[in-house]
């Protein structure tokens, strides 16, 4: 399959437009068997992915507008690759769980539209294609938290749409002024990442660029202070939107930096190690405990996920293998972490209809296996050793302890914050006796509930003892970047940062 | 050889898993019997194991690769050496008898399977920890030996807060909270130990670190040194990070015979002894050690002095020889503190799970002023409880005598004469606290009666169960010369002075003088019946110490409340007032303008014209200045 990538794309596009036609009844199960099948196919693509290869593969490229350098170009490195199979477990998983009553049609369909971007944005190698995959994002989301949200859903839906659009365009014009610089130094237009790279930029452009793209993504992580609109979004949107917003819609904006900001600027984003890292810790720290002040389990989750891309944005800027690999590493466990515990919040309010914790207490006496799966997914949030969450984050800080040792013990007090606002949580959700009534008789985690759910238990468990399969290629392809970057670098600074790991200079 | 040590390793492992099959389930018997089997079995290989390296030398083997990114290579590794494989066997003994305990401690407990899954987690996280080849290796059990202790502490989960008044713990759940948080903050301080190591030697494997060592820079060796030591802090419950080892009680006491007394809480101290080729660089680093040891082994003592809580008693005293233990490895005897650790282990198990059966017979009664006279109805748990409080005060030939004995000697040795004297003082409190629990709980008048208790021994099995550790408790400081001679293969060998031989017998004398003086003080106050003395109980210094120096509270003032008050500004005021106030003021600033840009669009042929007025105004002036600036 030499289109594998573009089937991924259309694949859930055709089957959304298709699922229009398909009865009320049965949607339910269409979207659960279409949702596997684009599933099993990542799954096919990454048995057919070359392990050993650190470049894009799959690369399919079609001219669109030739005069102007726009084409449709894909391809997935080791970097991308876990992305998007992520994005299609999460979706997958979403969809089993769905728990909505009102209009489940639209909502699969919905949730098929939002996967063709998701999907779209990670495949992209043309900024156009990739800007394209972005914005069109927002769309289903917006829908998603406007028409199934809670009281305030229209105010957080249009600032979700409003403020990520806003970042978007200034990133549009980085992109606009990037291709445009293209053409004055080659003579063509061309919008191909893979061109953009091979462009040696003075360090003043640079800078201006890095800002301009540095600007679309921070919102769309969201980093300090531009995440206010998370809260909202996950305070309003139903379980599904949480479930996707924190897996994976979050992901595209740490991906921005790898994919766009390391390789094109290497010498601007070295430059600003710094401030980057700066932000990064006050996300990590400030964000940490914002989330134990919540009241409402649902927002300490929330704002738990501003935290831990903060640690994400710190590997990403570590400038070599340890911290880029961990960062991305980071990026897929906190996508399952993060889902798994929108989803159990999820289940809580299904039968309770509030996730104030005030209003639990006791919960491990009455739903023991809800307690149990929530305890796993809490400890590797808090980045237990054996779990999914202990190895990103300790690659993300060890790599950027290699340049700043006194900021990573700040960013370090994660592994504290975090463990104070998620066993607090914990404590006072599920520990201590039952004193509320209506807690008395809760069901415990019925079979659809752990149809969603244990897989992800496995996945954390088994990453978290054996990350080989995915940390080997994802070192693979950042290893290659790291080089290239290194290579490419101008300023004596920049070339002493970026460290090329040994083993890479040994193969060479 | 490999299979063994696997099965040493994984056997607690399979235990854990089956019994968690069952976890939600009723109680099943046969949990207990099929953990503690598999923990015979664990303990069976590695006495194996034991034997091997004894013959012929270390074990080193490696599973499979772990983390493999840029440079960073982590394999799970496992080496097995006279160090590893004494922790090992002691682990493992320790945990099969609380294992047998435990099935008739936890008889009517309705977590009965929960309980044994728990434990045997515990079992393979702490042999995780002492058999790894390298630091990361050692952090996944030092981690998971901190979450199984969480789930232990917390283990009856359901009871409420209380005020600290009435529990100075106030709940399993807070007690276990602030168990786990407190080691996180020491184990952010390994972390970065280990970066220092991973940046500066390439490698976190023990071989490769030990080798580079000696080469590499000494301003780094010691902040590696610290932050190592910080981790052990926490693990190692050492001042200021204390306080959540006495609160940690309120887990079952099985529990806190194996995890808070015999096995976890000496992490820190294996920590020092594994890494005794760092810190044999870096003496200013092992005086600290040292001196922070000796300080807390007073500091724990003195407030054992006046507790009316059984199991709180015994706690400081954990604490106070966990300061034992550190004293002798900063002072370089690193073998020493192994023998005391593992000595210390056999006892202090012993000790607390006698206090389990009388907490059994008291229905979890813990105030030993409610007590007394219960020598009559549970002779075997006083006569261990009595054993082992014998060798907790280091009179001879129990085993408690030989390692601290020595630990006493080295202090003399390395002419730390202060650290000497401090620890010979604790000698006379250890002795005084202890006897003065087993002659107000076991001798006197029957105070219990009054209250109604019915206190009977344990089931038969359990006492048996208990045999190993009571032996082992007298003989084991009779195998000092030939421990010495297996385990300094591996550590330094310590030789005492020639002007330090002709003091020994002196020394010796002092010391058992000392403990003996302090069992004759609280044989007089307590042995006929429980003397209490209102103007002592009312001073100042007594309020002290039974409110822990009051810095419980001064933690909860300073740190977790404070933290708790800037979060909710942090939420309310900046977060929601500032930050995203911001956003939705620009936003409105964008409406507003709008809106009254929108006014300008009115419809108004005439208004109209004077914009188109204004603006053509506006152009001729622009078009004046640039052709006069031209």
């Amino acid at each position: 399959m030499e289109n594998i990538l573009s089937v991924l794309v259309f694949f859930p596009l055709v089957a959304a437009i298709l699922g229009f036609l398909v009865g009320k009844k049965s949607i339910r199960v269409y979207g659960i068997s279409v949702a596997t099948i684009e599933f099993l196919l990542t799954l096919w693509l990454w048995f057919a992915f070359d392990n050993s290869n650190g470049g894009f593969q799959f690369i399919e490229y079609i001219p669109l507008v030739s005069e102007f350098g726009i084409n449709y170009y894909l391809g997935v490195d080791g970097i991308s690759l876990f992305i998007v199979i992520m994005a299609a477990l999460m979706t997958l998983v979403g969809i089993i769980a769905l728990n909505v009553k009102k209009d489940l049609k639209n909502m699969i369909i919905t949730l098929l539209f939002l996967e063709v971007a998701m999907i779209g944005v990670f495949v992209s190698l043309d900024a156009i294609v990739f800007y394209l995959f972005w914005e069109f994002s927002l769309v289903p989301m917006l829908y998603i938290i406007g028409a199934w949200g809670g009281e305030l859903r229209l105010y957080a839906a249009i600032k979700f749409f409003l403020y990520t659009f806003a970042g978007s365009l200034v990133m549009l014009v980085g992109m606009l002024y990037m291709a445009y610089v293209y053409h004055s130094v080659s003579g063509v237009w061309s919008f191909a990442i893979t061109d953009w790279y091979a462009l040696v930029l003075p360090l003043s452009i640079q800078k201006w660029l890095f800002w301009a793209f540095f600007l679309g993504f921070a919102i769309k992580v969201p980093m300090f202070p531009f995440h206010t609109w998370l809260p909202y979004a996950h305070g309003q949107a139903p379980t599904v939107g949480s479930v996707i917003l924190a897996a994976v819609l979050l992901k595209m904006g740490s991906y921005g930096f790898v994919r766009f900001s390391l390789p094109m600027f290497p010498d601007a984003s070295v430059a600003y190690i710094t401030p980057v890292a700066i932000i990064a810790i006050i996300m990590i720290i400030y964000t940490a405990m914002v989330a134990y002040a919540q009241k409402d389990m649902k927002q300490v989750i929330a704002y738990s996920s501003i935290s831990h891309m903060g640690v994400i944005v710190l590997g990403t800027f570590a400038m070599n293998a340890e911290g880029i690999s961990g960062s991305i590493f980071q990026m897929l466990s906190h996508g399952i972490v993060s889902g798994a515990l929108f989803l159990l919040v999820g289940v809580i309010y299904d039968r309770r209809h509030t996730k104030l914790m005030s209003e639990f207490g006791g919960l491990a006496l009455v739903m023991p296996k809800y307690a149990l799966i929530f305890g796993i997914m809490m400890m590797a949030s808090v980045g237990l050793p054996l779990t999914i969450g202990f190895i990103g984050e300790y690659l993300s800080l060890a790599g950027f302890f290699k340049i700043s040792p006194m900021l990573t013990l700040l960013a370090g007090t994660s592994i504290i914050l975090g463990a104070i606002y998620m066993l607090s949580l914990y404590k006072r959700s599920f520990f201590g006796p039952v004193t509320n009534e209506a807690n008395a008789k809760l069901p415990d985690l019925d079979s659809k509930e752990l149809t969603a759910l244990v897989p992800l238990v496995a996945l954390v468990v088994w990453l978290g003892v054996y990350p080989k399969p995915v940390l080997g290629p994802i070192d693979n392809s950042v290893k290659a970047l790291v080089t290239f970057m290194h290579e490419k670098a101008q300023t004596s600074e920049a070339k002493s940062v970026i460290v090329v790991s040994k083993r890479t200079k040994e193969a060479k | 050889m490999e299979t063994l040590v696997y099965t040493a390793l994984f056997a607690p492992l399979v235990g854990s898993l089956f019994a968690a099959l069952f976890a939600m389930s009723p109680k099943r018997q046969m949990t207990g019997v099929v953990t503690s089997i598999l923990l015979f079995v664990s303990f069976f290989s590695s006495a194996k194991v034991l034997m091997h390296v004894v013959e012929h030398g270390e074990v080193h083997i490696k599973l499979m690769d772990w983390i493999v990114a840029g440079d960073m290579y982590i394999p799970f590794g496992f080496n097995v050496d006279a160090v590893s494989a004494v922790m090992m066997t002691v682990v493992t003994l320790v945990s099969m008898v609380v294992h047998i305990y435990s099935n008739g401690y936890m008889e009517h407990d309705r977590s009965f399977n929960r309980f044994f899954s728990y434990l045997s987690a515990f079992v393979f996280s702490m042999m995780v920890l002492v058999m790894s080849d390298n630091f990361l290796g050692l952090f996944i059990g030092w981690e998971g030996v901190g979450v199984c202790s969480w789930l232990l502490i917390g283990f009856w989960y359901h009871k409420e807060d209380v005020g600290r008044d009435v529990n100075p713990s106030i709940s399993p759940s807070w007690a276990a909270n602030e168990a786990f948080i407190m080691n996180r903050i020491a184990d952010l301080g390994m972390l970065v130990g280990i970066f220092l190591i991973y940046w500066n030697v390439g490698s976190l494997q023990y071989d490769k670190v030990f080798e580079v060592v000696p080469g590499l820079d000494h301003g780094l060796l010691v902040m590696i040194g610290i932050f190592l030591f910080i981790g052990a802090m926490g693990k190692s419950a050492q001042f200021p990070m204390h306080t959540w080892l006495a609160d940690a009680m309120e887990g079952p006491t099985p529990v806190s015979a194996l995890i808070h007394a015999a096995t976890m809480v000496t992490a820190g101290v294996y920590l020092v002894i594994r890494a005794n080729p760092l810190y044999e660089l870096i003496p200013e680093v092992s005086y600290f050690i040292a001196s922070l040891g000796t300080f807390v082994a007073i500091f724990a003592a003195s407030m054992a002095l006046v507790n009316r809580d059984l199991k709180r008693i015994i706690a400081y005293s954990t604490l106070s020889q966990l300061g034992y233990m550190f004293a002798a490895a900063g002072l370089g005897a690193y073998w020493v503190a192994l023998f005391h650790l593992a000595a210390h282990a056999f006892f202090k198990a012993l000790l607390f799970l006698g206090a389990g059966n009388v907490m059994h017979a008291m229905h979890d009664e813990l105030d030993i002023f409610k007590m007394g006279g219960l020598k009559k109805v549970m002779k075997w748990t006083y006569i261990y409880m009595g054993v082992a409080s014998l060798a907790l005060c280091g009179i001879w030939p129990l085993a408690g005598f030989y390692s601290k004995d020595t630990i006493l000697e080295v202090a003399f040795n390395e002419h730390t004469y202060i650290i000497w004297f401090i620890l010979w003082l604790t000698a006379g409190m250890t002795a005084f606290y202890s006897f003065r629990l087993v002659f107000i709980a076991f001798w006197g008048d029957e105070r219990y009666k009054k209250l109604g208790f019915h206190p009977h021994e344990v089931q038969n099995y359990v006492l048996w169960g208990m045999l190993p550790l009571g032996i082992l408790a007298v003989v084991f400081g009779w195998h000092k010369e030939s421990f010495m001679e297996f385990v300094t293969e591996m550590l330094p060998a310590y030789e005492m002075s020639e002007h330090t031989h002709h003091m020994v017998a002196t020394l010796t004398v002092a010391t058992t003088l000392i403990a003996l003086g302090g069992i004759l003080l609280a044989f007089r106050l307590y042995s006929v019946r429980l003397r209490r003395d209102e103007k002592v109980e009312k001073s100042k210094i007594y309020k002290v110490l039974s409110n822990q120096y009051y810095i419980p509270i001064f933690y909860k003032n300073t740190f977790s409340e404070p933290y708790a008050k800037l979060s909710e500004i942090a939420w309310k005021e900046v977060d929601m007032q500032v930050v995203d106030a911001t956003v939705d003021g620009i936003a409105n600033i964008i409406e507003e303008s709008g809106d009254a840009a929108r006014q300008a669009q009115s419809g108004n042929l005439s208004d109209y014209l004077r914009w188109i007025a204004i603006g053509a105004i506006a152009l001729a002036v622009l078009a004046l200045f640039a052709a006069l600036k031209s």
